[in-house]
C-alpha cells in the first residue's frame, strides 16, 4: 500500500478488497488451497495481493485503476476474472482497508461498491458500532473490539459517526490503545500512524532445510520458530509489522512468496498457521488426487521438498503494546505449546485437540474439539436452554458414532416407539453392536427428541432410553425408525 | 521413596457442591504464566486429588509415577481432576470417545486439557512429548505394553516429574485402583431416570500403599461431580 501517504491529515490509499463470502470460517486447509486458485486469479491482473485470510485479500488500488482506466473497470475485471474462475465474489474500493471491507461486505454479490474517494469519514458514518466487533472485522480489532462494541451503545453512542465525533483523548482515555485505533478507524484513517525511520534490511529471517524437508509439517513446526524469532527482532525495536511475506523455495528451485495481513496481532502460532495454509496452496494438483488413505496425501508439498522458508516483515509500524493471553481462556505457557505443536508435527494439525464446551442435546455435541492453536470458537453456544438435552450426570463415554445395537423384549420381538411415544413393550434383552445378549435389569424412557423439524433434509426425530443392564453398565440408546442406536455408555 | 505429603486445605465437599480449591505445591511450576526455571524437580511433591480420593491415595498422586485404573471408565477423569483444578495441564491419550462434559462435572477445566484422540503406533513418543508439557497424562494404551516401552515412559516420568494415569495393566505401578462393584441408583423398569453410582474403589499398590484400602464413592453424584457414600445407601431427594 502507498504507505508513505497516511501521515497525519492525509487520507489513506485507496484499497480493493475482494470477498468471498461463502468461503468457510474458521479456514481448513482444503479451504486455503483452493483460495490460492482465486489469489492467483487477482495476481494475475495486479502482482502485489495481500491475503487477509482465506476468504479475502486485498490490493492497492491507485496504481491499477489508472492502468485499466478507472476504479469501475478495475473492480469490473476483477469480478470478472474471479467469478470466471467458479467463485462467487464481491468486491468493495474505499479509503483504507477497514472502509473497503465495509463496502465489500455491502456490495451486492458479484457487484462492487465504490466509496467516493476523500469520504471515508461519511461512508463510515452511518454503520453501527457493531462492525468494530463483528466476525468479518477480526483481523483488525479482535477482541477489543468486543469491549468497545458492547459499552459505546449504552453510553449513547450507537454509529461510528457519532464515535468520531467524540474528542480522540476521551477515546484513548477509556478504552486505552485499541480505542484511540478504533478512533482513527472511524474517522476514516489508517488506525496505525507509520514509523518515522525506515525499516532495516535485517529484520527478515529464515531457515533452510538440508535435506529438503518433503512434508509440510516440519516447515510448519521451523515457521514457528522463525515467526518467535521475527517478533523477537521486531519487538526490541519497538516496532510491528503490517504485513508479513512468506517465501518459501522448494528445491528445484520454484519459489512461492504470499503477503499475509498481520498487523502486529499475530502470534507465532498463527504465523506458522498462514505458512501451512500457504504450503496447502501450493500442492500441485496430482498431490490432492491421492488417495486418503495414502502417506503423504495432503501433507507432501512440492516434488523434492522445501529447501528454504523465510519470513520478511513489511512495512513497518510503532508498536503499542498489546496484552497477552488474548486467545483462550488460560494462558497458554510456552511448554504446553511446544509439546503440543511437536505432538501436532508427528501426527498432524488435527491430531492434538482442545475441547471447548458446546451447546447441543446428544452426548456427542455437548464439546467440540478445535486443534491446538485454532481460534476456540463452540460450534454451537453453550449458554442457551437446549430443551431435550440428556440429563445430568452425562456418560463418560460417547460414540462419535452411534452403534448399531438390539433391543427386543420378553418374546424376543423388537421394541418399537410410535410417533406418540408410546413403547410396544417393555425391553428386556440387548445386544450392542453383535455383542452378547444382555438382561436389562432396569430402564427409562421414551424421551422423544425431534430436532431441526423445519428443514426436511436435517430433520431427526428419535427416542432416547436409558438402559441397566445385568453387569451393572448402564447405557444410552436411541431408536429412530425403528433401528437402535447405542449413543453412549454411562463407564 | 520418600513422599512428601501435601498440605492441602479444602473447604467442606458435599455432594452436589462444586469441587473446592486445592492449594498447589511447589515442584513443578504453575503452569499459569512463565515458569520460575523451566528445569522441572523430579520425584518432589505430589500432586493434589479430590477429597473423595483422599482416602484411596492418602499422599495424592506422587510426581513421578505411573497409576493404574483399570479399565477406562470416570474414575481415570477423576483421578486427574483435582490436579485439573489446582492448574495443570492434563493430556488425554487414546481415548477417541471420551465424553467432555461427564470430564467438566468431575471437574477438569476444559481450557487446559489436550485430548489426542489416536496416537497410532508411535504413542511412546507421543505420551513422552505430552509429558514434557503436560502435568498429567491419562492413557489408555492399544494393547499389551512391552516391558521395554514401560521402562522408557518410567525414566520420562521420573525426569519430567509427571503422572500418568493408565486405564490398562501397568506391571510395576505405584498405585492401582479398581472399581469391583458399581450400583445405579434412581432408575426403576420403566420410570425413573438414572441419578447417581455407589461404587466401590480398590486401591493397593507398592511400598508405603501396598495395603489395600477400600472405599465406596459417589462416582458419579446427582450433579456428575465424586463424593464419598456410605455403607448405607442414603435417601435420594428428589431434586427434579
Amino acid at each position: 500500500m502507498a504507505a508513505h501517504l497516511t501521515a497525519a491529515g492525509f487520507p489513506p490509499a485507496r484499497v480493493l478488497v475482494v470477498w468471498c463470502p461463502e468461503w468457510p470460517v474458521p479456514p481448513d486447509p482444503d479451504a486455503a488451497r483452493a483460495f490460492e486458485r482465486v489469489v492467483s486469479l487477482v495476481e494475475d491482473l495486479c502482482p502485489k495481493v495481500e491475503v487477509l485470510w482465506p476468504g479475502a485479500c486485498a490490493i492497492a488500488a491507485r496504481g491499477p485503476a489508472r492502468y485499466f482506466g478507472g476504479e469501475e473497470a478495475l473492480a469490473g475485471k476483477i469480478i470478472e476474472a474471479v467469478t470466471g474462475g467458479g467463485f462467487a465474489c464481491q468486491a468493495g474500493i474505499a479509503d483504507g482497508l477497514f472502509a473497503a471491507r465495509l463496502a465489500a461486505h455491502a456490495a451486492a454479490p458479484g457487484t462492487a461498491t465504490i466509496a467516493p474517494s476523500g469520504q471515508a469519514r461519511e461512508f463510515l458514518a452511518p454503520y453501527p458500532v457493531s462492525v468494530l466487533s463483528s466476525e468479518e472485522m477480526a483481523g483488525l480489532l479482535r477482541l477489543d473490539g468486543a469491549e468497545m462494541a458492547e459499552l459505546l451503545p449504552r453510553l449513547g453512542i450507537a454509529t461510528l459517526g457519532e464515535f468520531a465525533r467524540l474528542p480522540a483523548a476521551q477515546a484513548v482515555n477509556r478504552f486505552g490503545t485499541p480505542g484511540g485505533m478504533a478512533h482513527r478507524l472511524a474517522r476514516g484513517l489508517d488506525p496505525r500512524p507509520l514509523a518515522a525511520r525506515p525499516p532495516s534490511a535485517d529484520l527478515s529471517v529464515s531457515a533452510e532445510f538440508d535435506p529438503p524437508a518433503p512434508l509440510a509439517e516440519p516447515v510448519v513446526f521451523a515457521a514457528k520458530a522463525l515467526a518467535e524469532r521475527m517478533h523477537a527482532g521486531l519487538a526490541a525495536r519497538g516496532l510491528a509489522c503490517v504485513c508479513v511475506r512468506v517465501r518459501v523455495i522448494s528445491e528445484d528451485g520454484q519459489e512461492h512468496a504470499r503477503l499475509w495481513r498481520h498487523d502486529g496481532l499475530l502470534s507465532a502460532l498463527a504465523v506458522a498457521e498462514r505458512v501451512r495454509w500457504q504450503l496447502a496452496g501450493w500442492l500441485p494438483d496430482t498431490a490432492a488426487e491421492r488417495r486418503p488413505g495414502e502417506p503423504g496425501h495432503q501433507d507432501e508439498v512440492q516434488p523434492g521438498g522445501i529447501t528454504l522458508l523465510s519470513l520478511i516483515p513489511d512495512q513497518v509500524v510503532r508498536a503499542h503494546g498489546r496484552q497477552l493471553g488474548l486467545w483462550g481462556d488460560a494462558v497458554v505457557s510456552d511448554r504446553v505449546a511446544r509439546a503440543a505443536l511437536r505432538v501436532q508435527a508427528m501426527l498432524g494439525h488435527g491430531a492434538v485437540t482442545r475441547p471447548v464446551p458446546a451447546g447441543g442435546r446428544g452426548p456427542a455435541e455437548q464439546a467440540t474439539p478445535v486443534p491446538f492453536g485454532d481460534a476456540r470458537d463452540p460450534e454451537r453456544p453453550p449458554d442457551r436452554p437446549w430443551p431435550g438435552r440428556i440429563p445430568v450426570p452425562v456418560p463418560a463415554t460417547v460414540c462419535q458414532d452411534p452403534l448399531p445395537a438390539r433391543v427386543t423384549d420378553a418374546a424376543g420381538a423388537p421394541v418399537t416407539v410410535t410417533g406418540r411415544a408410546r413403547l410396544s413393550a417393555p425391553p428386556a434383552r440387548m445386544s450392542a453392536s453383535g455383542g452378547p445378549w444382555l438382561v436389562i435389569t432396569a430402564w427409562a424412557g421414551p424421551w422423544p427428541v425431534a430436532e431441526r423439524w423445519w428443514r426436511p433434509q436435517a430433520a431427526r426425530r428419535r427416542a432416547r432410553f436409558q438402559l441397566v443392564t445385568e453387569d451393572g453398565t448402564a447405557w444410552l440408546a436411541a431408536v429412530q425408525d425403528g433401528n437402535w442406536h447405542i449413543e453412549a455408555r454411562y463407564d | 521413596m520418600t513422599l512428601t505429603f501435601i498440605e492441602s486445605v479444602f473447604d467442606i465437599v458435599t455432594v452436589g457442591a462444586g469441587i473446592s480449591q486445592a492449594r498447589w505445591l511447589p515442584g513443578r511450576v504453575n503452569c499459569d504464566g512463565a515458569s520460575p526455571s523451566d528445569a522441572p524437580q523430579p520425584g518432589y511433591g505430589a500432586l493434589p486429588v479430590l477429597s473423595a480420593l483422599g482416602e484411596l491415595l492418602p499422599g495424592g498422586l506422587a510426581r513421578g509415577s505411573v497409576v493404574a485404573a483399570g479399565r477406562w471408565s470416570l474414575l481415570c477423569l477423576a483421578l486427574a481432576a483435582g490436579a485439573s483444578v489446582a492448574g495443570a495441564w492434563c493430556a488425554v491419550a487414546g481415548v477417541p470417545q471420551l465424553g467432555v462434559s461427564a470430564a467438566v462435572g468431575v471437574g477438569l477445566d476444559p481450557a487446559r486439557m489436550l485430548l489426542v484422540a489416536d496416537p497410532g503406533s508411535a504413542w511412546p513418543q507421543v505420551v513422552a512429548s505430552l509429558l514434557d508439557g503436560c502435568e498429567l497424562v491419562l492413557l489408555r494404551p492399544p494393547g499389551h505394553v512391552p516391558a521395554q516401552v514401560r521402562r522408557r515412559l518410567e525414566a520420562v516420568l521420573r525426569r519430567c516429574g509427571g503422572v500418568l494415569v493408565v486405564a490398562g495393566d501397568w506391571d510395576g505401578a505405584q498405585a492401582r485402583l479398581l472399581v469391583t462393584r458399581q450400583e445405579w441408583s434412581g432408575i426403576e423398569a420403566g420410570h425413573g431416570r438414572l441419578r447417581a453410582r455407589r461404587v466401590l474403589v480398590v486401591a493397593d499398590g507398592r511400598g508405603a500403599a501396598a495395603r489395600p484400602r477400600t472405599q465406596w464413592l459417589w462416582l458419579p453424584g446427582p450433579d456428575g461431580s465424586v463424593g464419598l457414600a456410605d455403607q448405607v445407601v442414603t435417601e435420594m431427594q428428589e431434586t427434579g
